[in-house]
């Protein structure tokens, strides 16, 4: 194995950092346009429209059944033949899509495991099924998606070094260029994989806090 | 107030409810005795469409039920529903349970709601639990604010699935005690209960359902102590 520099490790530390930023920028972005769409794709699989809920059950099952990578590829490659697309963008939609759909099964998920009396007592005083389930069961069943969502961040998080592929200048992306330049790969790889860690250890820590915060008397 | 003619259910092939008829006038207490999976939960579920009726017409103070056009909701919000499993909104507090319906669907004012809700909470002995939340009530309590809750709307009638069977013992007299004020108030009142302490307090009628049919109907007075069926005399020795 190569010998470890501390020397060369903090020469190079501020080039490997300069992919923070981008890490947590893409993260960040990816995560509010795959909870916007697994939002309404997750109503959507609850909806009563047998069409609108075989939509959506198409899209969940396509996402899961393509690896990101190719999905960053086509929406890169596929997208960006046709309109001008910046590559961060194509990142963010990549993630974002590609998220999305697991945030479509956790929503509808959440939305099954309330009760289903609370449904049936919101009608029986004379509420619409809209209104049920918007005042309703929204709130119970978004109590019950912090854990899983805060996994399903700290996946995206940690997805988001395939953003790499596109020439995104993320974490894993400033690692290969450092490693390029001092061809120190295990003492790089080793740095930036405890950077992650500490992102999705944080991450972990606001989802606790947000678990006690929602937990209501039950 | 209610009238069913006719009404048959089936789920699948199983023929759940076998052409009902049944005439509750305004003021009366029905309650409605029988057999596990006799029926009696699909039969008041089918009054507010919980359920679907198959076959037959119900009507709700003159409101056809079985017709796809009636609007549902106007029809639920005159026909109260108390569950055997209660049901509170657990994210909502006592009062908060009481007054959410009337003042989302505008029936009231956010204030009045909260007067209404209040008085309603104080008819059934919780105002001092107005701000707790079902969480910390005990399971007689929440049977009570749910009956509150079920009367929030104003309702014409209530129908009741047997109210006190999830509870303990010593909580059912307060829950059984409620809903005696109420059959005095006057309230049009369908109960699926067993028990006869109250049926034979207020109820005018005792209607008592075998595999989906009505097999007999009778006073309480009557029906417990001279019933006329063998049927009701097997069910009535094994409940006593
Ligand atoms: N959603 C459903 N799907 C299929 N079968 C059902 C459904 N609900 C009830 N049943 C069946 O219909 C029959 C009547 O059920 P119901 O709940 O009305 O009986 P019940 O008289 O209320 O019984 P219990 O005293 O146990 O509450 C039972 O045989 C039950 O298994
Ligand atoms: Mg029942």
């Amino acid at each position: 194995m190569e010998d470890f520099s501390l020397p060369v490790l903090l020469n190079y530390l501020p080039l490997l950092l300069s992919g923070l930023p981008g890490t947590v920028g893409i993260a960040f972005f990816a995560i509010l346009c795959g909870v916007f769409i697994g939002f309404f794709a997750g109503l959507a699989r609850v909806s009563l429209n047998p069409v609108i809920k075989h939509l959506a059950t198409i899209y969940v099952e396509v996402i899961r059944g393509v690896p990101l990578l190719v999905i960053i590829y086509l929406i890169y490659f596929g997208l960006g033949s046709f309109v001008d697309i910046p590559r961060y963008a194509a990142a963010v939609i990549s993630l974002g899509v590609f998220s999305g759909a697991y945030v479509a099964e956790i929503f509808r998920a959440a939305v099954e495991s309330v009760p289903s009396g609370q449904m049936e007592a919101a009608l029986s005083v004379g509420l619409t099924r809209g209104q049920a389930l918007r005042k309703i069961i929204l709130p119970q069943a978004l109590k019950r998606m912090v854990p899983p969502l805060a996994g399903q961040f700290i996946s995206l998080t940690k997805d988001s070094s395939l953003a790499s592929v596109i020439a995104i200048p993320e974490l894993t992306l400033t690692t290969y260029q450092a490693i390029t330049m001092t061809f120190r790969s295990f003492q790089f790889w080793m740095t930036t994989a405890f950077m992650y860690f500490v992102l999705g250890w944080v991450l972990q820590r606001v989802a606790r806090y947000l678990e006690r915060r929602f937990a209501v008397i039950d | 107030m209610i009238r069913l003619i006719g009404l048959n259910k089936w789920f699948g092939k199983h023929h759940v409810l076998v052409d009902i008829n049944e005439h509750v006038k305004p003021g009366e207490v029905v309650v409605i005795i029988g057999p596990s999976g006799s029926g009696k939960t699909t039969l008041i579920r089918c009054i507010n469409v919980l359920e679907k009726a198959d076959k037959g017409e119900i009507f709700v103070n003159g409101v056809p039920v079985h017709n796809p056009k009636t609007n549902l909701c106007e029809l639920r919000q005159q026909v109260g529903f108390v569950f055997q499993h209660i049901n509170l909104f657990p994210h909502m507090t006592a009062l908060e349970n009481v007054t959410f319906a009337p003042a989302e669907v505008k029936l009231m004012s956010k204030k009045e709601a909260t007067d209404v809700g209040m008085d309603l909470l104080n008819k059934v002995g919780l105002a001092e639990k107005a701000h707790s939340f079902p969480g910390q009530l005990s399971g007689g309590q929440k049977q009570r604010v749910a009956i509150a809750r079920a009367l929030g709307m104003r309702p014409k009638v209530v129908l009741f699935d047997e109210p006190t069977s999830a509870l303990d013992p010593e909580m059912i007299k307060e829950v059984l005690e409620v809903m005696k004020q109420l059959a005095y108030d006057g309230m049009t009142m369908v109960v699926v209960t067993h028990e006869m302490g109250f049926a034979r307090e207020v109820a005018n009628r005792v209607v008592f359902i075998d595999q989906g049919r009505v097999v007999e109907v009778g006073t309480p007075e009557h029906f417990f102590t001279n019933p006329q069926t063998d049927r009701a005399k097997l069910f009535l020795s094994r409940i006593l």
